[in-house]
């Protein structure tokens, strides 16, 4: 396993950035912690002609809060998620995603924007993400554009990000939201990519939920939101039955495929089974 | 206990400060003026005739020094089992496994020879691959070697007694049917060896566990006498037997360096390494035991089929060791063993920490839970009414001196809380037992030969203040070169502290088989102990000759010569040993070591044989999740009969080891091929070792007899390996006490776990 030839570019400017990848006309790719495209070049399955780093850049690195709500920069690493102060005050759930990725070497070279990007049908921030209503913002050469997390995955390593767009980071509105959790299913505890993941996000008014959102990952090509499973609960008073029921719910929507890590009929069941396990997190303990 | 001075003790590695410094060098870390760096090319088929193979165009490629193939290497068939030499450096006429050697390339550095690499074109006619051991054997399947029809590699029939009255006689008789895996070695550092050839000499520089069986084959293969192969050892990140055998590495550099007069270093990559393998077979295993109303074993049949991969390896012993293991721990008289060892068209498989015993214990000691159950009886109760006695001998003919199996499984009993836990556990946890026993060496050399298994050197240095032992043992991380010279110390009556060693070469070194079969603290142990006596003899009477007294009146220890009857000091070690060198020349010991002659005369008597056996029991209580199937490992609680301890902390290091590759296996690993023989997880990602994080917690005694093993240096015995070969057993039991489910193929996964128990839900429905 050797990495192809490649150009290298760290510029200083996201302007520049931009441009290169314009003028690279789709042959060149953003670098940012590596931990999967470098993995991915030395398989083989990726071949760019020029990388562009994001190192410079360091606008991306800013985690803040503002009228808009929660903006992480897409440079962020997961250890910044994990250790970051404003997002333990607001939502530790982010947070407590993010560790339970990979292992502390790749989570602090790793990063948030690179997970996103990378549009892996497992990977483990979009769920969360997507559950707190999360937008994502973009600049690139016809300026900068924000909208909706879940719609930029099309497909496995798929985005609907336009040639020459970058992502400069992630913004999470402000929301009524009461609690909301992300729990991984991985075949050991530590560096195993999850056969199935889900989020949930629920805004209760009392014992009623008012509102939820259930977040599935590495169940289908894209992260993927169980509307009907929310369906089931809103209005109605919450139980672990009423989870159990959203979760078979959910395990009915889902599309999963057997893989090297799971069948399909295990996957399904495990999604009714985290579903439910996720809703009464979020329900009981908050942004957890 | 007899009171020892520097055995016994915890000493620090002597290797320790080199290691967590970063300041040991490994095999790939070595740097020579003028080094070439080297690859193989492997075939992308699993069964392919292999029609042409065009090197110009890599040979053309600036930096590309050399490009051999098949053409420039000797024809010369190799393997580490003579029973069978089926490997060629370079296949020649097909290739026979998705990984196997079609050509190598050395050029100045690692890009320039991946470059190469793709350059070379061959060109091949697919050919239909033989991937299922179960069928392999049927008529009109694809041959893997024309050599061995139907694909049979090895063939046991072994009948000690008769089990078939045994079965008649039996009040029960039960049979149960169970599935071992393709698992992998995965030693941390990757295989490298650095060749050079100059002068008509070759030397070699490699990630080896023995140096005496490269330097064999090496000379055998390229038709050099054993003196002009020098084999050096430097620092060795684990073997665990998949770096007992050369490689193309190896071969194929030793070329390279002859054809370029540089040296070339070359290295697998963690996939080549899954792929070039020799990890564990998968085995599907039949067994049949018959016994009395009180649970006492009076037959065992055992009908395995083994996967064996593409070539040989250690195979032929894995297929022998398989069965041979059984009876070492219970003590029944009959005993049936057949066996077939298949060709597919997979990566080799070999020996790996165990050797054949894990899986087959695995199976037994689920069986005999299974056959407890039906009697009614508790797990460890049937093992207790079995246990093998001390002083016995086995249906297959191997003497067990010490076995302390009994006190190994009533302290497991007592330590885990057995009696109060067992029937009595919170729903989802569980509790089981399972026994084990390994060699402590092999009672044979891999080729035959009358050579000493094992000689040690030692050295006084001139001024006295220091002493280094010479060995052929090899050191890959276990601990050897400290224990060894922990013992060349007490034998001299020296301290630790002044001890140094060199090891592992075979040109400044004793013979010495090397690291495997658990056989260096016992057989490299003596020629240690007896050279070290011999330094202490020679010392002791030039301190006679000082004090004009008679040197069986004297002894030394830690560094100081007394006087036994008084117990005063007279004279230092270091002032004896300096006017020894200045009176009498060099100070030095030497010591070799031999086994007995072992075994009985039937075909395969020799495998299994030992001058000595470990026993031990584990314990381990699990809490599964009913609706994922996650286990999880409350406590693993692990006896041994290991015999004397030289070192404790490195002792339970080993058993922790063993007991973590034990577990890796029990849940977690296997290899997995797609429909055409494609490795699908040759990655540390998705073939998953367990971290530290999955680790339990494990608690460890041990337990010894009221004599001292008689076959061990000091009464040692093995433990590297025995600690692995109990846990899948414990495992699966455990499962099956927590949830009444019983997994007959391993890894025990979660997923196999929620698929039974939700069978068994839909069945009680
Ligand atoms: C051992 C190991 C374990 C892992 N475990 C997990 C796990 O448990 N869970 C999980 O989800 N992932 C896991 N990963 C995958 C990976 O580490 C994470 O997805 C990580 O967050 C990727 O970030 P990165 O910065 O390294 O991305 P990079 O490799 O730099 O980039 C990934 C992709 O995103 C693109 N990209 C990156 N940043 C931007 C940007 N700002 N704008 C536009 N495109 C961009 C790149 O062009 C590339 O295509 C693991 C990887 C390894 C090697």
């Amino acid at each position: 396993m050797y990495l192809p030839d490649f150009a290298y570019y760290a510029p200083d400017t996201k302007e520049e950035a931009v441009e290169l990848l314009v003028r690279s006309r789709g042959t060149a790719r953003v670098i940012a912690g590596g931990t999967d495209l470098m993995v991915k070049m030395k398989q083989g399955l990726l071949s760019p002609e020029a990388l562009v780093s994001l190192k410079n850049l360091d606008g991306l690195k800013e985690i803040g809060t503002g009228s808009g709500g929660l903006f992480i920069g897409s440079r962020v690493t997961l250890n910044e998620l994990i250790n970051s102060p404003v997002i333990q005050a607001t939502y530790p759930s982010i947070a407590g995603a993010a560790h339970q990725m990979a292992n502390n070497q790749i989570r602090h070279t790793g990063t948030m924007g690179g997970n996103l990007v990378s549009a892996v049908p497992s990977a483990d921030l979009p769920p969360i993400f997507i559950a707190l209503n999360a937008r994502v913002r973009v600049t690139g050469p016809a300026g900068e554009r924000e909208f909706p997390l879940s719609d930029l995955f099309l497909g496995p390593g798929r985005t609907s990000l336009a040639p020459g767009e970058i992502l400069t980071g992630v913004v999470v509105p402000e929301q009524k939201t009461t609690g909301s959790t992300y729990l991984k299913f991985g075949l050991r505890r530590s560096g195993a990519l999850a056969v199935v993941g889900v989020a949930a996000a629920v805004t209760m008014e009392g014992p009623t939920v008012k509102d939820a959102r259930i977040v599935l990952g590495a169940v289908a090509p894209v992260p993927f939101l169980a509307g009907e499973a929310a369906k089931t609960l809103y209005g109605r008073e919450f139980t672990t039955e009423l989870a159990e029921e959203a979760g078979r719910v959910a395990a009915s929507e889902c599309r999963p495929i057997s893989d090297i890590r799971g069948s399909a009929e295990y996957r399904r069941d495990l999604v009714r089974v985290f579903t439910r396990r996720s809703l009464e997190k979020a329900v009981r303990e908050g942004h957890v | 206990m007899p009171d020892f001075d520097v055995i016994g003790r915890s000493k620090p590695k002597i290797d320790g400060r080199a290691k967590v410094t970063g300041e040991a060098k490994y095999a790939g870390d070595l740097k020579f003026p003028n080094m070439l760096v080297g690859k193989i090319l492997t075939s992308p088929h699993a069964h392919a005739r292999i029609l042409g193979i065009d090197t110009s165009e890599a040979g053309k490629l600036p930096g590309v020094k050399a490009v051999i193939t098949h053409a420039d290497v000797p024809e010369l068939k190799y393997g580490i089992s003579p029973a069978r030499w089926d490997e060629n450096i370079f296949c020649r006429d097909k290739v026979r496994f998705v990984g196997d050697k079609v050509a190598a390339v050395a050029a100045l550095d690692e890009e320039t020879v991946y470059k190469a690499l793709r350059l070379i074109r061959v060109e091949y006619e697919e050919l239909p691959a033989v991937l299922d051991p179960l069928t392999a054997m049927n008529d009109g399947q694809p041959q893997v070697h024309d050599e061995y029809p139907r694909n049979i590699n090895t063939e046991i029939h072994q009948h000690f007694g008769d089990v078939d009255q045994a079965f008649k006689d039996a009040y029960h008789v039960r049979t149960d049917r169970f599935v071992g895996q393709r698992t992998y070695q995965c030693p941390i550092e990757p295989h490298s060896a650095v060749s050079m050839w100059a002068d008509g000499k070759l030397t070699v520089y490699s990630s080896t566990q023995s140096p005496h069986y490269f330097q064999y084959y090496l000379a055998r293969e390229f038709g050099l006498a054993m003196g002009d192969v020098r084999v050096i050892k430097p620092f060795v990140g684990g073997g665990f037997g998949g770096k007992l055998e050369p490689t193309g590495l190896e071969f194929a550099g030793a070329v390279l360096s002859r054809l370029t007069g540089r040296p070339v270093r070359m290295f697998y990559d963690r996939h080549e390494m899954f792929a070039h393998n020799r990890g564990r077979h998968r085995q599907y295993m039949e067994l049949t035991s018959g016994v009395d109303r009180d649970g006492r074993i009076l037959g065992l049949y055992a009908n395995f089929i083994m996967d064996g991969g593409a070539y040989t390896s250690l195979g032929v012993a894995s297929a022998y060791y398989a069965g041979a293991m059984l009876p070492l721990t219970y003590g029944f008289e009959n005993f049936k063993f057949d066996m077939y060892r298949v060709y597919t068209n997979l990566p080799a498989c070999g020996a790996q920490r165990g050797h054949g015993a894990p899986q087959p214990r695995y199976a037994l000691e689920c069986h005999l839970d299974m056959v407890a159950k039906d009697l009614g009886m508790d797990p460890i109760q049937i093992r207790l009414v079995n246990a093998r006695r001390p002083n016995t001998v086995t249906p297959n003919e191997f003497r067990v001196n010490s076995c302390e199996l009994t006190a190994c499984l009533e302290k497991a009993r007592e330590m885990s809380g057995w009696d109060e836990k067992k029937g009595n556990l919170p729903p989802g946890r569980g509790i089981g037992v399972a026994v084990g026993s390994f060699v402590s060496g092999a009672g044979y050399p891999i080729y035959r030969t009358d050579l000493p298994h094992a000689a040690a050197v030692v050295r006084v240095n001139e001024d006295g203040t220091s002493a280094t032992l010479y060995t052929g043992a090899v050191d890959i991380g276990q601990g050897s070169d400290t224990v060894l010279c922990q013992m060349a110390a007490e034998a001299m009556g020296f301290t630790y502290e002044s001890m140094k060693i060199v090891a592992a070469d075979t040109e400044t070194t004793p013979h010495d088989f090397g690291a495997y079969a658990s056989r260096q603290t016992l057989m490299s142990g003596w020629a240690v102990k007896r050279a070290g006596e011999e330094v202490k003899a020679q010392l002791l009477s030039m301190a006679a000759e000082l004090l004009d007294v008679d040197a069986s009146t004297l002894d030394c220890r830690l560094g100081v010569i007394f006087d036994v009857a008084s117990g005063t000091a007279r004279l230092n070690f270091t002032e004896v040993a300096r006017t020894f060198f200045v009176k009498r020349g060099p100070l030095v010991g030497k010591g070799s070591y031999a086994p007995p002659k072992l075994g009985g005369k039937f075909k395969g008597a020799a495998v299994g044989t030992s001058p000595a056996y470990s026993f031990a029991t584990q314990v381990s209580e699990v809490e599964i999740d009913a609706e994922t199937g996650e286990i999880k490992v409350a406590g693993v609680w692990d006896v041994h009969d290991c015999g004397t301890v030289i070192n404790p902390s490195l002792l339970s290091a080993q058993v922790h080891g063993a007991l973590f590759m034990g577990m890796g296996e029990s849940v977690w690993e296997q290899v997995v091929f797609d429909d055409k023989g494609k490795i699908m997880n040759g990655n540390l990602g998705e073939y998953r070792l367990p971290t530290a994080l999955d680790m339990p917690k494990v608690t460890s005694a041990l337990v010894h007899g009221e004599e001292p093993e008689p076959a061990g240096p000091w009464g040692v015995k093995e433990v590297g390996e025995g600690a692995t070969i109990p846990t899948m057993g414990c495992y699966a039991n455990a499962i099956y006490d927590a949830m009444g489910i019983r997994l007959d193929s391993l890894p025990l996964s979660y997923e196999k776990v929620w698929k039974a128990l939700k069978e068994k839900r839909e069945q009680e429905r």
